[in-house]
């Protein structure tokens, strides 16, 4: 450092003020103090945690015993010989088909009508976006209540109707709780959705309409292509959440050590992954499993962006600089 | 538009309204009702007599105000130390050049995208070698790093004040940590606004991270909520439950209701420009 220093002064008189003298320098010394807590914690509390996990995978460690042996990637091939977690992961896929496209869905109709100019638009948006505030636990023992068997709002209207009361929160009804209890939060889709289409300039809306343009050209025209970059940031972020989702886990049991008691139409990816660490004590293979899950979300990540590659419209280069 | 047609939108709307609060309803409804109505079907859609005595019930069924107070700590250990954390970082990245700040800046976006869940785990595992579990320690290291996207919501709004502020302030003989407590932070308060919201509700209803790091007595009202009222047979007592969860959920519906420009500008401007 101070040899740069040395280099970049060489006529600098001696009595002018220290802080003029290397600005490049103290500007990147500064930029590095400031930068400094988020570079540690994310080595400390991601890069570290993921090796870790990488190096407990290559291992049959159980979490107690200090007997832990190296097994390479022994793991791994067994992650492609347990059926529970292939089956859970395409269950997980399954999951993600149905409730991502319908919350962005639901969201965007949601956006357009709220988008018009209607009286207490400001109040109505407020109130159908309410869940999506509401805490996961919550929303889950909600749903619980309102699926209840006996007790529950589902079974009330069914017996209205003459129907016949449906046990919901066991197989084969409980997924479709699930489902339901996902899309109720579709309004943080609706949010994102109006931000987008108030980023529209109304000129082109306005262009089109002169020209003769009917609604419906204009919305599939202008605003949903001008529109594709939002839902692709919504259908990316969609997908890294479901493939993440243990919701099923509040829906049952509500406890980690209880992962193993989910119904199976709900056992997903990340409650086979629970119930491997803490009710089977398998941390070698659940760290495997873990790496596994992160290999496929980076890959339908960059398969998601390089199939929409064609479809989604940017106004500005997407890397572009401000 | 047409009369018809805006009245015809705003009763689809009103309707979508009412089913999108159905469920609450349904939740403040079951949380007043009695044991011998919940035992009744088809079930009541309001209770006949309001049962209050639900509510004081499910504070002394389980240890509610224990874990109302490990929630509020966990909240404002997390909440304080990420705001100022993530301002004081997104200032650097707004304000201050140096090599390698572009790739820094690649690596913090991309780290948006990153499962959390994944490094989580490995986290909790770490955590309890180093005898770290059962304390909130934890949280002040999450907090401390700060949150990508609240750096980034700072760095967007730091880097939109004027160049002249600063150069005042150096001119003055101001240091940048100076001009960073003196003159940025001051002015940042819608973005701090945001912040606190989006932390607080995080942290409120995280369930994952106590369920993992804490044990029972140490846990938050979210834990405590998933797992409690069970009667002596092991069933749930779903008044009991419904009660907890509407003094559970209620803080951050009030907190939404008050401060609503804030939730939502916190997640319109969430990465998408």
């Amino acid at each position: 450092m101070s040899v740069l220093t040395e280099v970049r002064r060489p006529a600098a008189p001696a009595a002018v003020d220290r802080r003029k003298k290397p600005p490049g320098l103290r500007k990147a010394r500064t930029f590095y103090l400031f930068v400094a807590p988020w570079i540690i914690g994310f080595v400390a509390l991601t890069v570290f945690p993921l090796g870790y996990a990488f190096w407990l995978s290559l291992t049959d460690s159980d979490g107690l015993s200090p007997r832990t042996h190296f097994v390479g990637f022994e793991n791994y091939v067994a992650i492609f010989h347990d059926p529970l977690t292939l089956s859970s992961l395409g269950r997980t896929g399954l999951f993600a088909l149905v409730t991502v496209p319908l919350s962005i869905f639901a969201g965007l109709l949601l956006a357009v009508m709220l988008n018009q100019p209607i009286k207490g638009r400001g109040l109505l948006r407020g109130l159908i976006y309410l869940p999506a505030v509401v805490p996961p636990v919550g929303a889950a023992l909600t749903f619980r209540l309102i699926f209840d068997r006996d007790a529950g709002a589902a079974n009330g209207v069914l017996s209205g109707l003459g129907a016949n009361p449906i046990t919901w929160l066991v197989d084969p009804n409980v997924r479709y709780v699930l489902y339901a209890l996902v899309v109720w939060g579709c309004g943080g889709s609706m949010i994102i959705s109006l931000a987008g289409l108030q980023d529209i300039p109304r000129e082109l809306l306005e262009a089109a309409q002169v020209d003769g343009a009917s609604y419906w050209q204009s919305f599939t025209r202008i605003t949903v292509p001008l529109l594709s970059p939002v839902i692709l940031f919504q259908v990316i972020t969609g997908v890294i959440g479901s493939l993440q989702s243990f919701a099923p886990l509040l829906l049952s049991s509500g406890s980690l050590s209880g992962a193993g008691t989910v119904p199976q139409g709900n056992y997903l990816y990340m409650i086979h992954v629970f119930a491997q660490y803490f009710s089977a004590s398998r941390f070698g293979y659940a760290s495997a499993m873990l790496w596994m899950l992160f290999a496929v979300i980076l890959l339908v990540t960059l398969l998601i962006i390089k199939v929409s590659a064609r479809t989604v419209f940017y106004t500005v280069e997407p890397e572009g600089k401000k | 538009m047409t009369r018809t047609y805006r009245w015809a939108l705003s009763i689809v709307l009103l309707a979508v309204v009412l089913v999108m609060l159905s469920p609450i309803l349904w939740l403040v409804s079951t949380s007043l009702k009695s044991p011998a109505e919940m035992a009744s079907f088809p079930p009541s859609w309001w209770p006949s007599a309001p049962r209050f005595a639900n509510y004081t019930d499910a504070i002394s069924q389980v240890n509610f105000i224990g874990a109302t107070q490990n929630s509020l700590t966990i909240a404002f250990i997390s909440t304080s130390l990420t705001t100022l954390s993530s301002a004081w970082v997104g200032f650097g990245f707004a304000r201050l050049t140096a090599p390698g700040k572009k790739q820094l800046f690649v690596v913090l976006l991309a780290t948006m995208m990153l499962p959390g869940i994944v490094t989580l785990v490995p986290t909790y595992l770490i955590f309890a070698k180093l005898h770290m579990v059962n304390t909130y320690w934890p949280w002040v290291a999450w907090g401390l790093g700060g949150s990508a996207f609240l750096i980034f919501l700072f760095r967007q709004f730091f880097a939109g004040i004027p160049r002249e502020m600063e150069e005042a302030a150096i001119i003055d003989g101001c240091g940048y940590v100076g001009i960073f407590w003196r003159i940025f932070l001051p002015q940042s308060w819608p973005v701090i606004a945001a912040s606190v919201i989006l932390s607080f509700t995080h942290a409120w209803g995280d369930f994952v991270g106590p369920a993992m790091f804490l044990s029972q007595d140490s846990t938050t009202l979210a834990v405590a909520m998933a797992t409690g009222y069970v009667n002596d047979k092991g069933l749930p007592m779903n008044n009991l439950v419904a009660a907890g969860a509407v003094m559970y959920v209620l803080p951050v519906l009030v907190l939404f209701l008050f401060m609503q420009r804030r939730f939502v500008s916190g997640f319109s401007t969430s990465g998408i420009k």
